[in-house]
């Protein structure tokens, strides 16, 4: 009887695992049906801030300002100042991805803070051309609350310097999400 | 008075000033750059697109979005671009950002070609959840 029972057990929870087996299947990333997290940045926030941000610079016109374009840029320090640890290159490298493809910049992975993005490059490099600008940037989580609806804004902010150490060009773009309390991580 | 007071705090349409001389009524615009889900064209309609090209030589496209009902109204939209010849260009991976209108609002949606190259595009909007 005991044994009946054990394995009657063994039998409904082997049943019951492969009922709840997951349903995993592809979505286009960056699209409509991406899970959207109010306490993390997503994928598609990054994308969305890389790109908006992306076409205020291109449309400025301050990239044209160079005596020999196209421009050379520099990627300098992008603060996370969000409560989640991130790696600031989703940002960035889709920044650098669409400013490359625009043809108004060259970004130089030889010359940044801290060490060479690529050392080997380095090494090869014969000659230097100096950075024309370099870039930098923040990253800010602002939470608030209201009852069981949780809200976070993720500020992107970038600023690209001259040699003169003038900011010629700031931008910023905020995304706001909201959710109820079960569906947040925070 | 509790009624008035729920009422006012769900109040949720909007209400927009201008000049008392109105040219004409706004009136939606057919545009076959633009695509829009069946959803989301009966309540949102484009009533003003424009196009310029930046100094550096980008294209700009900005549309007019009205919405057409008493509700708020949430959607999501992506620009493509294509060069003369039609093609796409493949721009880096684009997210569709999300929008809202106020019922009876209409708001400016704007976007930067990626490349000098291209000179046509293409609005895709889609009812958001």
């Amino acid at each position: 009887m005991k044994n009946q029972i054990i394995v009657s057990l063994v039998a409904v929870s082997a049943a019951f695992i492969t009922g709840c087996g997951t349903d995993a299947h592809y979505v286009e990333t960056g699209g409509n049906r991406n899970v959207v997290s109010v306490g993390q940045i997503n994928i598609q926030d990054y994308i969305q801030a890389a790109n908006t941000m992306t076409g205020e610079l291109l449309a400025s016109g301050a990239l044209d300002r160079v005596k020999n374009p196209p421009a050379i840029l520099a990627i300098s320090r992008i603060v996370n100042n969000t409560g989640n640890q991130i790696d600031t290159d989703l940002l960035v490298k889709k920044i650098r991805v669409a400013l490359l493809q625009s043809g108004k910049v060259l970004t130089t992975t030889t010359f940044g803070l801290g060490n060479a993005e690529d050392p080997l490059a380095k090494q090869m490099q014969q000659t230097t051309r100096p950075a024309d600008f370099s870039l930098s940037g923040k990253i800010i989580q602002l939470n608030a609350g209201a009852g069981d609806t949780r809200q976070a804004t993720y500020s992107f902010q970038l600023s690209l310097t001259d040699t003169q150490g003038l900011a010629v060009w700031e931008g910023e773009k905020e995304i706001t999400k909201q959710g109820t309390r079960g569906g947040i991580g925070f | 008075m509790a009624a008035a007071l729920v009422a006012a705090g769900c109040h949720n349409s909007m209400n927009s000033v201008q000049n008392a001389q109105q040219v004409g009524q706004r009136t939606m615009i057919s545009d076959q750059r633009v695509i829009s889900d069946t959803g989301l064209a009966r309540k949102v309609g484009v009533v003003g697109l424009n196009t310029v090209t930046t100094p550096g030589g980008f294209l700009k496209v900005q549309v007019e979005l009205l919405n057409q009902t008493r509700s708020l109204q949430t959607f999501n939209y992506r620009f493509e671009w294509f060069d003369q010849n039609g093609m796409q260009i493949s721009a880096p991976a684009g997210a569709a950002i999300a929008g809202e209108l106020d019922g009876g609002e209409s708001k400016f949606i704007s976007a930067v070609a990626p490349t000098e190259a291209a000179k046509d595009f293409r609005l895709k909007l889609i009812l958001g959840k």
